[in-house]
């Protein structure tokens, strides 16, 4: 995997629903590996609709996803190979313990080889207590299903990895440790598209912005624009004013 | 990939409190019936031990089936007493109870417990697979690596298959070897085939309401809409439609009362006698002519009756348990088939006693039984209903296979 080579790309992504709601109106959007690229927005704006399509999750009304050069709807279980999803409040299978969740989803990632160290090794990367290893998930808080939910997408050790929102309703702490643990990951090179609505975290971890409205991405900037921008003021402005398509 | 799905099935039902407690109560109620059943079938054999006819008596009487423990059907029918006379032949009716509360409800056998319980355990062990675990999140989780989402739901069908079957299989054994320390419960070889054949159709059945469980659960949203919408349709595949065919059929097909043929047939013999006195000592003449009318009023019965059986059970069919019960209880020889071929053999052997003379000197030949082999029944229409079951899961888990691809797992 190169510096620079493009992992995820939205060529003109539109999605209009059966009710006729346009969540998507011809996005274009690409991350690179080792790249963090943050969609920002309000509600409903598309973020989380961009990651269902790139998941194939939904079908595009116009436009393609790509995964490693892979059409997500063309050849999904190919394009799914390559790519790896924490979600906003994932519950995994309370019943069974980290370890066991962190087992099954390995061996659908395609690593049926693993042994128990391994899965101790990746929940002592993300931060998950030694404790609650063999802990039966169910009594796990937010944060610690998080973190587990994480483990999961590095195990899986693909290069794109896709965020629906990770750091809703975490504390403080946990959201600290998340981005420690995402910034290992972009420098693994693994391309990294997360949508949330912390502007905060966004600045601090994207090597790109993208603010979405109403189904478009309305902005889009880098690390060195923010340096001498101010992301809360565009933010607030750009939800302000009428959408524009970059 | 498939093997994956399947243990991770395995395992969240194991690690599950509903699994123990549904486990837990199918075996209590599996081993009750047996026992129940098996007292009952003990019942019937010391009976039989004071009813068996003596040699050369013009009586027909089967012994009690051993697999009558695990399908009652029409046992009590089929064993009970034909007794030869002048009329023809005088039915007894078979073992009853003085309590006549069990009269209000159907004997709790094995096929019951099958039919009705298990079938229900099935439909809870299929559920929520689908729409709980888009609840959970886990669906988006799964279905984010590359796992297509028939593969995944033939994991979780064959994943809760094998954890309904192995407990259902192993209480089934246990409840069968404590069954076998009982010396007065005596199975042959051919019986254990027949009972693994029942096995086999009850697993047919039970796999039908996984399917559909699943079915449900991929087009509702909610585990608990899934969960009310199977109850419905359970009650009515279980209790409502096996019912409403023979309702229908009824008003089709009008067959005289049992009471009506008996009032016939005193009519004909009050007349027939009065006409041997009048006539002097005609009676070979006169008991030939009042056993033809009778045989021909007799057949014209059954005629009628087997036509509403056949358009009842073709009605019936409708609901996937009417056919499960059907095939069972004629494998185990407690069938409708099976009592109809019996009357029919019955009405033979009369023939055969009345033109050998040997009504009345205590030399009539024996009455000889085989119940039906397994092939036979097959080809009497158990094929079919066997079919039909499999059938119904064919449909249901490509229905449910249909769901799962339009799914949205969001």
């Amino acid at each position: 995997m190169t510096e620079n080579q493009t992992i995820l790309k939205a060529n003109d992504l539109s999605k209009r629903y059966e009710d006729g709601v346009l969540a998507l109106d011809h996005i274009n959007l690409n991350v690179r590996a080792g790249e963090v690229y943050c969609l920002l927005g309000a509600n409903g704006a598309g973020k989380t609709t961009t990651i269902n399509l790139f998941l194939g999750f939904i079908p595009p009304t116009t436009g393609t996803c790509l995964i490693n050069g892979i059409d997500i709807n063309k050849d999904p279980l190919e394009a799914k190979k390559y790519v790896a999803f924490v979600s906003e409040n994932v519950m995994l299978y309370g019943n069974f313990t980290a370890r066991q969740n962190l087992d099954f989803f390995a061996k659908l990632g395609g690593k049926p080889s693993l042994g128990r160290d391994d899965y101790y090794k990746v929940m002592r990367r993300v931060s998950l207590q030694e404790k609650a290893f063999e802990q039966r998930v169910k009594t796990f808080s937010k944060g610690m299903r998080q973190k587990l939910g994480i483990s999961i997408a590095v195990i899986k050790n693909a290069p794109a990895i896709l965020l629906d929102e990770p750091t809703s309703g975490l504390d403080p702490k946990a959201a600290e440790e998340f981005q420690e643990i995402l910034s290992e990951l972009k420098k693994e090179g693994k391309a990294i598209l997360m949508s949330t609505h912390d502007i905060f975290r966004a600045k601090e971890i994207g090597d790109r912005i993208g603010i979405m409205k109403e189904g478009r991405l309305v902005m889009e900037r880098t690390r060195e624009d923010l340096r001498t921008e101010d992301l809360v003021k565009i933010y607030i402005d750009y939800m302000k004013s009428e959408p524009m398509t970059v | 990939m498939l093997g994956t799905i399947v243990r991770k099935e395995i395992s969240d039902n194991l690690l599950s409190y509903k699994f123990f407690i549904v486990i837990l109560l199918s075996a209590v109620l599996i081993f009750t019936s047996l026992f129940v059943m098996a007292r009952d079938y003990k019942g019937r054999v010391a009976d039989y031990q004071v009813i068996k006819p003596k040699p050369g008596a013009p009586i027909g009487v089967l012994p009690p089936n051993p697999l009558s423990v695990f399908a009652k059907g029409l046992e009590d029918s089929i064993t009970r007493s034909y007794e030869l006379d002048f009329i023809g032949v005088q039915t007894r009716t078979g073992r009853s109870t003085a309590n006549n509360v069990f009269a209000f409800f159907p004997a709790p056998d094995f096929l019951y417990i099958v039919k009705v319980v298990l079938s229900l355990v099935a439909l809870l062990f299929g559920f929520d697979r689908i729409s709980r675990e888009r609840e959970a999140g886990t669906l988006k989780l799964t279905l984010a690596n590359s796992v297509s989402r028939g593969t995944l739901l033939f994991g979780k069908w064959l994943g809760n298959l094998i954890s309904l079957a192995v407990p259902f299989f192993l209480i089934t054994g246990i409840g069968l070897a404590v069954l076998h320390l009982d010396p007065a419960f005596h199975m042959t070889g051919a019986g254990f085939g027949r009972l693994a054949v029942i096995l086999l159709l009850s697993l047919a059945y039970l796999a039908l309401f996984l399917s559909l469980g699943l079915f449900i659960s991929a087009v509702t949203r909610r585990s608990a809409t899934s969960l009310v919408v199977l109850l419905l349709i359970w009650s009515l595949m279980v209790f409502v439609l096996p019912n409403t065919g023979t309702l229908i059929a009824r008003q089709i097909v009008r067959v005289p009362s049992s009471r009506a043929l008996m009032e016939k047939r005193n009519q004909i013999w009050t007349r027939e006698i009065l006409m041997t006195y009048s006539d002097r000592g005609n009676r070979g003449a006169h008991l030939d002519a009042m056993n033809t009318e009778i045989d021909q009023i007799e057949q014209d019965f059954r005629r009628k009756t087997d036509r509403l059986v056949r358009l009842s059970k073709t009605l019936n069919r409708i609901s996937p348990a009417a056919g499960f019960v059907y095939t069972a209880t004629e494998i185990a020889g407690t069938g409708i088939g099976e009592d109809s071929r019996l009357k029919n053999e019955i009405v033979r052997y009369k023939n055969r006693v009345f033109e050998t003379g040997t009504l009345e000197n205590g030399k009539a030949p024996a009455f000889d039984y085989a119940y039906r082999s397994i092939g036979t029944i097959m080809a009497e229409g158990g094929f079919f209903d066997v079919a039909w079951l499999l059938a119904f899961n064919v449909i249901f888990f490509a229905a449910g296979y249909a769901a799962v691809i339009r799914y949205d797992v969001r």
